[in-house]
């Protein structure tokens, strides 16, 4: 069984944060629960936030996605904002993330939170500029997702507490896609691979790649973005795409361990790369797919 | 026939599907205590002390055990009919750690949670010993010895080297015939270790009861041998324990072994109270049981014309730290699968060896999916490099009606075998039903260009019990209302025995099938049976039924003749009727009512059956695969399967035990693998990495059944439980090459490892 | 802790340990529909309603329940979906061992009920979507979701 002395809970960001800070020993937030009961992380309390007002959907008046930390992944499969920004690209990376008990409970900040390199929602969101919201005891913090994670399980938070991320309103029209790699339908990620582009006047004005479970943190591959972005999308050929999705493969730093082996993942991105972006460029609507073939 | 070959409603169905409280931990006794086990961090060391002096000053914890507290007697875990063809090389707690996760000190406490806490303030002195967890390394290393103890327990080479069984057994001389084959073929296979995954983990609740008896509470598939081998280990009178099964969530040969059921006793009955231990997913996946891992050599000489003149299998197999079902699966591998192709010169040999790995034993098809694997991609390769068709080759060579199984007179449970005549077989049916289910022969478009689809295809034989050795005890009783009472030891464990049981009884007696009470395996209350294992329950369990059944018919006739003035053969009971010759009739209820009040005799009768035949059910089996030659992702997207498994009973509970045995088939075909490291520790010892198929992960399956006759079977029965899991791991295979031509040597044809070869053959 | 909810529909105070989790404290206070297969989230043996919600109990921490309903197999024995989804499971051979077979129920259940999120029918891949979190060694899913489609066919039939 795991070993916590107290159950905390909050009933607002700032009450959450006090309590992590009033000791004594060490604290942990929870809300889904479902990564600490696996894990159970050693920690004498924990403090839990499901009542802290950190749990809502919104789209602000500015057109911005607003996804609160304690939102459920099935929350955000179902909510009909996230079904519609970039063409749904978020359900559907949520809908991928663990089994249906599992995204009852788990929630966006915690894959977030935990900091897996292989965090299912991380590599949707860093393709549509994510940004972290972050609150302290008397004020609130935010910053892009891409300078969230420090190393593997380790983000910028220290004793604060991520009360959401934010996509902005203009990534809503952008096309994404993600394919996470696996050996079995559900499965934890191989090779987590997003790509959005916007695009406008025949030309890809923004690129993003992002990746996943390829390096200690997920991460973008910013050469290979730049590669893309300002292209004419006739001018994407295949002999383009390659060299893209090879310099996409080139800017991670995977690891060998019993899953797969680096040099496999780091082909995946290769392969996957490529083929989300043909999968954007020639999009017939339905651009997502993943799991295993 | 009323109710053979019906789909009846599954006796425990309702039951089970309303979540009652009928496992085994679904049941407290006050008092009870719980037990953990401490386990080894190393692969070999001795145990020199342990001081549990910190853990017993914690409130709540009862006793803490290690080897100088019990008795050393050795003896073997397998659960197999006495005396045993495995070694005794077991203790319930021994002075030597022989793997990561082997049993150092049992803890019970009053809490799961206190006994948890308990282990970690154990302090455990180790003398830490070299390890060997290459099995090729442990065949060769008689330095390094995992068991130096003496011989009198069948060890194959105790205090010698590591060889913890071997066989070798030759029909005709395999070397001369190969010389005069037009082609010889040789290739290494190598199968993974994979874990049975019931989702029930292991279980046990024991105690002492009123009258000083040890009660054990436990989800086994071997009622009976358990209490043996607790006799045995505890050295108490098998008088003094009853053991009783309730409902088992899955077993599939990983509760054959006896896993917990000797920790629970020896506690209950130093504490005098009840005590409980349950397996986490983890230790499930650490210290149950595997299916062994083994390399595979097949070489088959063949004439152009395709005529198999030789064919030679040489295992070698990875025990684990403990020599249970070394001799048997590995024996099984040969025995059950080279018959296939009945070749006139034959050569099996196997040595399986001891390691500091965990431990292999009994999983469904028991050594045969790993030969069924090596031989099926093997005859594909050997129609490749001879240029002929591959179902061509199989069919001129497999094995037909009134064969005789080369193999088992020279091969049998762990000693000589009887002669196998093939009495029965569908096997040329299944082929044609299946290759018009898959579409043989007829290629698919893939949907895109980095998609290929191929097909494969497997045959596959096994047995029905285990000849001249298994056997099981039914009895009937009628009762006043024409309902019997049906006492059984064989072992329903979810695969529905006692459905299939019941409804043979019914059919014989000629009533209702819900007029059937079973009761099964409960060692004091029916009689004995060997149990769940080698495909023998219908087969074997089933002819005492119907021989029991047959006898209380017979005093039902012989109580009414005289008062009908009739022959007793000239009474028919059917439709829950006795009817006789000159309009007379009556109820079954009426029959039993006379029977009991006026004849005054209770109708009741128990019988034995053993079997000197295993008759073999076939399998034919096909899989449509699509492959991404950019990622080696393999998606099978159609499996048939067409068993001959003589009469199907229950059509629709043999099509379940199909379909999940391909379940099964397809996770050792395509992701299921237990990791090592070099020291023998588990890597993935959770279902997070441990990956087992999900409802998206099987494929549109096709099950036919083909009917057969077989003579020797209760109403033609054969056994259907094994046999469809040999085929669908090779069918993968062979598919996977027909796709992409690629040949995965070894399984589980990873996304990743066909990816590699992908990129070999490109090179 | 002391925690109090609604279970099955009563009014239910627990004591339970700050890290308990939601199988365990079910299991002890005997509701044996709620089995125990890995504790990791992944086999669905444990799987029950929160607040209309299927979750693994094993990956519930019991304190969060506080406050909340908690739905399990004992819950829903008179419930007429329930018995319709038992009984065709019955019928469709689905029912081998057993041991997943409430949490699965469960999981159908609760899709029944909710129907797929995305709206449109409950057919064969939506079946299979809702149950991945059901692993079922015995059975290889066919019956299961054969006894699936049996229900959602017969609810389309207008009457």
């Amino acid at each position: 069984m795991w070993n916590l002395q107290e159950y905390r809970i909050a009933s607002s960001p700032a009450e959450a944060v006090a309590l992590m800070r009033k000791g004594p020993g060490k604290g942990a937030y929870i809300a889904g629960g479902t990564d600490m009961l696996l894990e159970h992380p050693a920690c004498d309390f924990v403090v839990d936030v499901n009542n802290a007002g950190i749990g809502d959907i919104a789209r602000t008046p500015g057109g911005d996605l607003f996804l609160g930390a304690a939102a459920t992944l099935q929350g955000l499969v179902d909510n009909n904002f996230v079904r519609e920004f970039a063409g749904g690209a978020i359900s559907k990376s949520a809908s991928q993330c663990g089994n249906r008990p599992v995204r009852s409970t788990a929630t966006v900040g915690g894959n977030l939170c935990n900091a897996l390199p292989s965090a299912d929602m991380a590599p949707v969101l860093l393709a549509l500029d994510a940004t972290c919201y972050i609150a302290d005891e008397d004020c609130q913090e935010s910053l892009p997702l891409t300078d969230f994670f420090v190393g593997p399980r380790m983000t910028v938070l220290e004793d604060r507490l991520l009360v959401g991320v934010a996509l902005p309103g203009e990534c809503a029209g952008w096309r994404c896609a993600a394919h996470k790699l696996t050996r079995t339908a559900e499965d934890i990620s191989l090779v987590q691979v997003a790509v959005s582009l916007g695009m406008d006047d025949g030309k890809i004005q923004e690129a993003r790649i992002a990746l996943g479970a390829v390096s200690p943190v997920p991460m973008r591959a910013v050469l290979a973005e730049t590669m893309l972005a300002g292209q004419e999308i006739t001018a994407v050929t295949p002999d383009v795409l390659r060299d893209v999705a090879t310099i996409a493969a080139g800017e991670c730093d995977p690891l060998d361990d019993h899953r797969a082996s680096a040099e496999y993942r780091r082909d995946m991105v290769n392969v996957l790369t490529r083929r989300l972006i043909t999968r954007i460029l020639t999009d017939d609507g339905d651009n997502m797919e993943g799991g295993a073939a | 026939m009323k109710v053979v070959g019906k789909n009846v409603t599954k006796i425990d169905a309702f039951k089970l599907a309303r979540g009652e409280p009928v496992f085994t931990d679904d049941f407290t006794r006050d008092g009870m205590l719980y037990a953990k086990v401490l386990r080894s961090p190393h692969p070999h060391a001795r145990i020199l002390n342990v001081d549990a002096g910190a853990a017993l000053k914690l409130e709540g914890v009862v006793d803490v055990i290690w080897h100088r507290d019990v008795k050393p007697i050795p003896h073997t875990r397998a659960g197999q009919s006495y005396p045993e063809p495995s070694p005794y090389d077991t203790l319930i707690l021994g002075p030597k750690a022989r793997f990561i996760g082997d049993r150092v000190a049992v803890v019970v406490a009053e809490s799961v949670a206190l006994a948890e806490a308990a282990l970690d303030k154990i302090v455990v002195e180790y003398e830490e010993l070299p390890a060997l967890t290459d099995m090729d390394e442990a065949f060769t290393n008689s330095e390094i010895l995992i068991h130096e103890e003496p011989d009198p327990q069948g060890i194959s080479e105790a205090g010698k080297t590591n060889i913890a069984a071997r066989i070798d057994k030759e029909v005709g001389d395999v070397d001369a015939a190969l010389k005069t084959c037009d082609l010889v073929v040789t290739r290494d296979y190598h199968l993974p270790r994979v874990q049975a995954s019931h989702i029930e983990p292991h279980i046990s609740i024991a105690w002492v009861d009123e009258d000083q008896r040890l009660i054990v509470r436990t989800s086994t598939q071997v009622p009976f041998h358990l209490r043996r081998m607790l006799a045995q280990i505890l050295e108490i009178p098998e008088a003094r324990i009853r053991v009783i099964k309730p409902r088992v969530g899955g077993g599939f040969g990983d509760k054959q072994e006896l896993v917990v059921e000797d920790l629970v006793g020896v506690l209950a009955l130093r504490t005098g109270r009840p005590v409980r231990l349950e397996f986490t997913r983890e230790e499930e996946l650490i210290a149950a049981r595997y299916r062994h891992p083994q390399r595979i050599t097949m070489t088959t000489g063949v004439m152009k014309d395709g005529t198999i003149v030789a064919n030679r299998m040489y295992v070698l197999a990875d025990t684990g730290a403990y020599g249970s079902h070394a001799l048997t699966v590995q024996g099984n591998t040969g025995q059950k699968v080279l018959p296939m192709y009945p070749a006139a010169n034959i050569h099996f040999k196997m040595d399986c060896v001891y390691t500091n790995n965990p431990i292999s034993g009994a999983f469904r098809g028991y050594g045969a999916p790993q030969g069924c694997f090596a031989l099926e991609c093997h005859i594909d390769e050997v129609a490749r490099e001879l240029g002929m068709d591959r179902l061509e080759l199989r069919l001129k060579n497999h094995i037909k009606l009134g064969d005789t199984d080369p193999l088992s007179a020279k091969l049998g449970e762990g000693k000589e075998g009887l002669v196998r005549v093939v009495n029965s077989t569908g096997l040329d049916k299944a082929i044609e039903l299946g290759c018009e289910a898959i579409g043989w022969g007829h290629e698919k478009e893939p949907s895109a260009t980095h998609l290929k689809r191929g097909l494969g295809m497997a045959l596959a034989m096994q047995g029905s019990g285990i000849a001249g050795v298994d056997w099981g005890g039914a009895t009937v009783k009628l009762n006043d209302d024409g309902s019997v009472n049906l006492a059984v030891g064989a072992t329903d464990i979810g695969q529905g025995s006692d459905t299939v049981l019941a409804q043979m009884c019914a059919e014989e007696l000629g009533i209702p099938y819900d007029k059937v009470i079973i009761l099964s395996s409960d060692t004091d209350l029916t009689p004995f049976d060997v149990g769940a294992y080698a495909s023998s329950t219908t087969y074997i369990s089933g002819g005492a039924v119907v021989k029991a059944a047959a006898e209380v018919r017979g005093q039902l006739a012989g109580v009414l003749g005289p008062h009908w003035e009739c022959e007793p053969d000239a009474i028919v009971f059917a439709d829950g009727m006795a009817t006789g010759p000159a309009g007379k009739s009556m109820t079954m209820g009426e029959v039993a009512l006379f029977a009991l009040y006026q004849a005054m005799i209770q109708p009741m009768a128990t019988a034995s059956h053993m079997s000197n035949d295993s008759p073999p059910p076939f399998a034919a089996q096909f899989a449509e695969v699509e492959v991404d030659t950019e990622t080696g992702q393999v998606h099978v997207r159609r499996f048939v399967s067409a068993v001959d498994c003589g009469t199907p009973i229950h059509p629709i509970m043999v099509e379940g035990q199909i379909e999940g045995a391909v379940a099964q088939g397809l996770g050792y075909a395509l992701f299921e693998e237990v990791l090592l490291d070099r020291t023998g520790r588990v890597l993935n010892p959770n279902f997070l990495d441990y990956k087992i198929a999900s409802s998206l992960d099987v494929p549109d399956m096709v099950t036919i059944l083909v009917e057969t006759d077989e003579p020797t079977g209760p109403y033609g029965a054969k056994a259907a439980g094994e046999v469809p899991i040999d085929g669908p791991a090779p069918a993968i295979v062979n598919a996977i090459c027909d796709a992409v031509g690629v040949r995965m040597y070894r399984i589980p044809a990873t996304a990743e490892r066909v990816w590699r070869g992908l990129k070999e053959e490109t090179r | 802790m002391n925690i109090s909810f609604n279970l099955n529909g009563s009014a239910t105070n627990l004591e339970v340990a700050p890290g308990e989790s939601l199988l365990q404290a079910l299991r002890a206070s005997r509701v044996f529909s709620v089995k125990l297969g890995c504790e990791t989230g992944d086999c669905g043996s444990c799987t029950v309603l929160l607040d209309g919600q299927p979750v693994n109990s094993c990956m519930v921490v019991a304190a969060r329940v506080n406050g909340s309903h908690v739905t399990t197999m004992e819950g829903l024995l008179g419930d007429d979906l329930m018995i319709r989804l038992q009984t065709e499971l019955v019928e469709h051979g689905a029912v081998q061992c057993g041991y997943c077979i409430p949490g699965l129920l469960i999981s159908l259940y609760a899709l029944v009920k909710q129907g797929p999120s995305c709206g449109g029918e409950i057919d064969e891949e939506v079946i299979r979507h809702a149950l991945t979190g059901n692993l079922c060694r015995c059975t290889g899913y066919v019956k299961p979701v054969e006894a699936a489609r049996a229900v959602v066919a017969a609810m389309e039939v207008p009457k």
